[in-house]
């Protein structure tokens, strides 16, 4: 959350480094979160192929609140103290993620409050042949903490 | 091992209005740090809020609680698929803070034959009370055969 200097102005986007998505990023990602502690193992569409083709996908799919995750962080990296208190996130996951995919976060600036108290974004993930994977909004303050 | 009296997850189980948890937990410097690389905070040390002068954890490191929150509840089923996700930011949680997390389903109900839940949750300051984060999640049901109907 080392919040560079951005200039919040109606129209402003910013874009993220790519993110690669794969099995490795998905066990780091696992090893930092807490998971309920399972009595019996389960397959589930994050590891197994057949879960994932029961459930309707290609193949198994990334966790969602991972790619959440992943433009949360863009968003706490880019304007800081203004997204993480008093900022808000609402999103739609759209399209899986298979492992493997490069993710880029964008967000755009769409609003600014006639008060100058917050600014709305249009914010939303692609993977790398330019499918949207996620869609929504973010607010963020305006003002320093 | 004790008798597991919790009921099984699906669809007949998962009725608006279920209060689900606590939980508790403290917040630890190991997670903040993993889930910093994990997710490739440009700065993965941590960051000092400036009005608190506290170290400051990734705003969806926490995000995952309602699934040890349906697990306070409800147990088995063959998972889920994320559809819809929102959190307010209220203020960030910081390293060694003992926080309270519950949850309510606030929607169950079925749609072009898949059936669907919210679980609405919020993170409090386990001492002070304070609200931290407050979020929802709607999810897809996979039925027992794994299917999303």
């Amino acid at each position: 959350m080392s919040a560079a200097p951005v200039e919040i102005r109606l129209g402003a986007e910013i874009v993220s480094q790519p993110y690669v998505l794969d099995a490795a990023a998905a066990k780091a990602y696992g090893e930092g979160i807490e998971s309920p502690v399972r009595r019996a193992s389960r397959r589930s569409i994050h590891d197994d192929k057949d879960a994932a083709r029961n459930a309707g996908f290609v193949a198994p799919i990334a966790a969602g609140e991972h790619t959440i995750a992943v433009i949360a962080q863009f968003l706490a990296d880019t304007f800081g103290m203004r997204f993480v208190r008093g900022g808000r996130l609402s999103v739609a996951l759209t399209k899986p993620v298979l492992f493997g995919d490069i993710l880029i976060s964008r967000a755009r600036i769409e609003r600014i409050d006639l008060d100058g108290e917050r600014a709305e974004l249009k914010i939303w993930v692609e993977n790398q042949r330019g499918e949207e994977v996620l869609v929504g909004s973010a607010a963020i303050r305006m003002g320093q903490a | 091992m004790s008798e597991d009296k919790r009921l099984p997850m699906c669809p007949e189980n998962l009725h608006e209005g279920t209060r689900l948890g606590p939980i508790h937990y403290v917040v630890s410097p190991e997670q903040a740090r993993a889930f910093a690389n994990a997710v490739g905070a440009a700065n993965r040390d941590f960051i000092r809020d400036p009005k608190t002068g506290e170290a400051i954890v990734p705003p969806t490191m926490r995000l995952q609680d309602y699934a040890l929150l349906i697990a306070t509840h409800l147990k088995g089923g063959k998972g889920g698929v994320h559809a819809k996700h929102w959190c307010e930011f209220h203020e960030p949680m910081h390293i060694g803070q003992a926080v309270k997390t519950e949850g309510t389903i606030t929607a169950a109900f079925r749609k072009r034959g898949k059936f669907y839940f919210t679980l609405e949750y919020e993170s409090r300051d386990a001492v002070t009370d304070r609200l931290l984060v407050r979020q929802a999640i709607t999810s897809v049901l996979l039925n027992d055969k794994g299917e999303m109907r």
